[in-house]
């Protein structure tokens, strides 16, 4: 079991109360407290540390049928008097809006009777001699790998954040959490002989300290990827296969998660508008958001707006089923809240590794990492800049980059072909490799 | 008194004296402290009516200890001196020696510069004027054109300052005022939609919002998105790439500006480590990243270290001439700091930031470099950049442009992601005509977490090829 500092709680509830006596209706109050520590080292000693305990405070205002918000890290009782004060008169000068409240109270029932786990007991624990220790192994499993005579730098890095929150509405909702999560991370740069001076990184996290995957691991992984990137050459235009590597397949799923949530359907900026239980994708295109995942990155018991948390499915072969909605744009909308934002990513995995898929693939490009580019969510259009390696006879061949890919989401997600069995463990997305067929990319 | 801004919560000489002697209590080479109280109000339209409002107040201190090229950094909320004397203690740790001298007396830096005189300070600017402005806006939005459908407004304005003392003893406060308007459109054309926008920001007053600015926002707004409903993706691979005056800088930002900050240099992670004094462009290329512009959303007067801020010159006559520095870069390079140490806020210890960075008009004419294109694309406005310091590799995204065929813009395009190699994509700068403009939008630029305001400007300017990330050929 979890306990909030009391003054936490304490703060929360009479910023609430504050906002009542300064004329809102009704209000909701959230207060955060977090320590976090930060250690990156490069090149055999410590570059930086960053050390602090810092809090904030926000608050929703209703208003006579009016909305405002605020934020807050001037917590001294007089400024926040006065800042409550002054908010609420400018609440007052708006139009009203009738949509605005506070959530339905039943939907803040029935909270899962689970222990997520989410805070590392052992967190206190963690002392600056270990975190440096982690840093410099870090390092040495990147320099021992072989062709480690090519790297230029090593900068490492070992971070961890203990934070609580606490969430108070004024028609009767009162929630805290706490949780614990710790990074490692390190990211090389190699000479390539004709000048260029390519990076790649790796990192680990996790919300215990025991489940971080070893330094060494990490390091190791790091420097294979960047001197994996030497020679890299730009390929030539064309219609190809392309698979998406777990870690960088968040970046061309996250442009679903825009126009899935209700403000972007209210204000018609979503091109998945109106596919409620429409096929939008591949039967492969199968996701349940699922905030109960014990230990995991993006856990909760009750969101943002403390309704209690629930699992749904997004896509079920294909076929969108939920939407992301608040009560907002809920209530403009017509629609039921679900929640506003995603927690974790649950796919339906497929049977077979990233090799296993890339044999199946046979002639395409292994995307590993994106740079830049946008995705339009209104019209679906996306382009994206791209690195990764030319796939040949079925095996990862040479390293290309410098490239694009291009087209439109509604037509791309039907063509997602194949679904690896490896989640990326270090998002709260999971995304295992994907593939799709028939992806223009744009090289020379 | 020598504080002036800060004194009203307390901030006084003495205490950040104590401060400054306990975070070089173990040896550190230089330290400084960070204050910051930034008070932030947007107002927004949505669904015809002015119905929100939010409200932020950021108010901290960070300690900073330097020791080489190392540091430690703690920060707080608290500004009464033992919370101050914790960050020194955590920041101080850096270092590992007997304690070093501090000031005990601190003298206030010689006059700013007034690169953001206020007509119309946003502290005396009450609802009853900001919200008839964003209504007005949203009606002439939708009276613009029939095909709006949706129309977001947001006004924001912040008004703040910083103040940093440092172990030299030097203390300096500023104001740094800053404004946003953004308004966003969503039109419909037979069962279409497009979505666009613009956005206009600045270090200034209400007096920002002139008659002529506002009316730009209207035509600008609705007429880059409803010329979507014409638009089509370019095709994609290689071809000449003619860039806009103005928010085309872009380029510079992400092809150069970021491998010049020196902390990648230092570290020899740049694909420009090592290049300073060499030829990378042609004698006509002049590019600056500038503190001065007046009113700029990049202008500063002073930097997030207390040091002076004018105009760095990036590349003269072609040259790799001065990389871009903090405190820490500087003394490596045993240089003078250029003014380019900057933070998000007091959570952040500063890092070499670009503030507004553009090239100086060149030789040719606009009209020339067009029609010297056989097949490429124009690039008029983008929405976001970003480049991979050391391979180099950098993208920008257009939003709007033009394919060009045989010298002139045929149809327009929407939507590709341009994609290029930072050195190589100088090299190919041929064609820089004679009409720099220094973009009005609000940019805001992303490095190690911290995101920072900054401008950008460009004269028309060719790049011989590219990669246009568009579809079939």
């Amino acid at each position: 079991m979890t306990k909030t500092t009391p003054s936490l709680l304490d703060l929360t509830r009479s910023a609430a109360d504050l906002a009542l006596k300064k004329g809102a209706g009704e209000a909701a109050a959230g207060a955060w407290q977090a320590r976090h520590v930060e250690v990156a080292w490069r090149d055999g000693k410590i570059e930086k540390i960053s050390e602090a305990t810092t809090r904030g405070l926000a608050l929703d205002l209703y208003v006579d049928g009016r909305y405002a918000s605020v934020s807050t890290s001037d917590l001294r009782p007089e400024a926040l008097d006065r800042f409550v004060e002054d908010s609420t008169a400018l609440a007052r000068k708006l139009a009203p809006d009738p949509f605005r409240a506070l959530p339905d109270p039943a939907l803040y029932q029935g909270q899962a009777r689970v222990d997520l786990e989410l805070e590392d007991p052992s967190h206190g624990a963690l002392d600056s001699a270990t975190r440096r220790r982690l840093a410099e192994e870090l390092e040495a499993a990147a320099r021992a790998v072989p062709g480690a005579g090519q790297i230029l730098s090593v900068t490492t890095g070992a971070s961890d954040t203990r934070a609580e929150s606490v969430l108070v509405h004024t028609n009767g909702f009162e929630g805290s959490r706490r949780g614990t999560d710790f990074w490692i991370s390190a990211e090389v740069t190699v000479k390539d002989p004709d000048g260029r001076r390519p990076e790649e990184s790796a990192a680990s996290g996790s919300r215990f300290f025991a489940e971080l995957e070893s330094p060494g691991d990490v390091g190791r992984r790091a420097a294979e990827r960047a001197l994996a990137r030497v020679g890299s050459v730009k390929g030539p235009s064309a219609v190809l296969p392309m698979a998406v590597d777990a870690r960088s397949a968040g970046r061309i799923v996250a442009a679903l998660f825009g126009p899935l949530g209700a403000a972007s359907l209210q204000q018609k900026r979503s091109f998945l508008e109106g596919k409620a239980g429409a096929t939008v994708g591949s039967a492969l295109l199968d996701l349940v958001d699922d905030p109960l995942v014990v230990r995991g990155l993006g856990s909760r018991l009750y969101d943002g707006e403390g309704m209690a948390a629930r699992s749904f499915p997004v896509f079920e072969g294909g076929v969108l089923r939920n939407y992301y909605v608040d009560t907002y744009y809920g209530r403009k909308l017509g629609m039921a809240p679900t929640t506003a934002r995603t927690s974790n990513l649950a796919w339906k995995l497929g049977p077979r590794s990233q090799p296993e898929l890339l044999a199946t693939m046979g002639e395409g490009i292994l995307v590993t990492g994106f740079l830049g580019g946008n995705s339009n969510g209104t019209t679906g259009d996306f382009s994206l800049g791209v690195r990764g390696f030319r796939v040949r006879g079925g095996r990862r061949a040479e390293p290309v980059g410098e490239m694009n890919v291009s087209g439109n989401h509604l037509e791309l997600w039907k063509r997602l072909s194949a679904v690896g069995n490896d989640p990326y463990r270090y998002s709260a997305m999971r995304t295992p490799t994907l593939v799709f067929d028939g992806v223009q990319f744009a090289g020379t | 008194m020598q504080i002036r801004y800060f004194a009203r919560f307390g901030v006084t000489e003495a205490m950040i004296a104590e401060t400054l002697a306990g975070a070089l209590s173990r040896g550190g080479d230089a330290a400084d402290v960070f204050f910051q109280h930034r008070v932030s109000s947007d107002v927004g339209v949505e669904d015809g009516a002015v119905n929100r409002a939010h409200a932020s107040v950021e108010l901290g201190v960070g300690v900073r200890v330097v020791k080489g090229d190392q540091t430690g950094y703690g920060y707080t909320e608290d500004l009464r001196l033992p919370a101050l004397l914790e960050c020194a203690r955590t920041a101080a740790a850096i270092a590992d020696g007997p304690a070093r001298p501090a000031p005990v007396r601190l003298h206030v830096r010689e006059a700013l510069p007034d690169r953001y005189p206020l007509v119309r300070r946003w502290e005396d600017i009450r609802p009853d004027e900001k919200l008839p402005l964003v209504a007005a806006l949203n009606e002439r939005a939708f009276a613009a054109d029939p095909r709006v459908k949706k129309v977001n407004v947001y006004l924001r304005d912040e008004a703040g300052a910083i103040l940093v003392a440092d172990s030299s003893g030097r203390l300096v406060e500023d104001e740094q005022p800053m404004t946003l308007l953004f308004l966003s459109v969503l039109a419909e054309q037979n069962g279409r939609r497009e979505q666009n926008g613009y956005n206009v920001a600045g270090r200034a007053g209400f007096e920002f919002y002139s008659p002529d600015r506002l009316d730009r926002v209207i035509r600008e707004a609705v007429a880059r998105t409803t010329i979507l409903f014409e638009a089509g993706p370019p095709p994609a691979g290689e071809m000449p790439v003619v860039l806009a005056a103005g928010s085309s800088g872009i380029l510079l930002h992400e092809a150069i500006g970021h491998g010049m900050e020196a902390d990648f240099n230092r570290k020899g992670v740049s694909i420009y480590a090592d290049k300073i004094g060499k030829p990378i462009a042609r004698p006509f290329v002049n590019i600056v990243d500038d503190a001065a512009p007046p009113g700029a959303r990049g202008a500063i007067n002073v930097d997030d270290e207390g040091n002076a801020a004018g105009t760095t010159r990036l590349v003269e006559g072609g040259v790799l001439a001065t990389y871009l520095h903090d405190a820490i870069s500087a003394k490596h390079y045993g240089v003078v700091p250029t003014g380019n140490g900057r933070r998000e806020s007091y959570r952040h210890a500063p890092l070499p930031r670009m503030r507004a960075t553009y090239m100086l008009p060149g030789p040719h004419e606009t009209e020339e470099i067009i029609r010297s294109v056989k097949k490429g694309i124009y690039c008029a406005n983008f929405s976001n950049g970003q480049v991979a310091i050391g391979a180099g590799d950098f993208t920008f995204y257009v939003k709007n442009g033009w394919l060009i065929e045989d010298g002139k813009l045929t149809r327009p395009v929407k939507d590709v992601n341009v994609i290029g190699n930072g050195p190589q994509a100088l090299e190919r700068v041929d064609m820089v005509s004679n009409d720099l403009a220094i973009d009005e939008g609000g940019w805001t630029c992303g490095k190690d977490g911290q995101s920072v305001p900054v401008s950008q400007g460009l004269p028309t300017v060719r790049v011989s090829s590219m990669t246009v990330g568009g579809r079939g050929s």
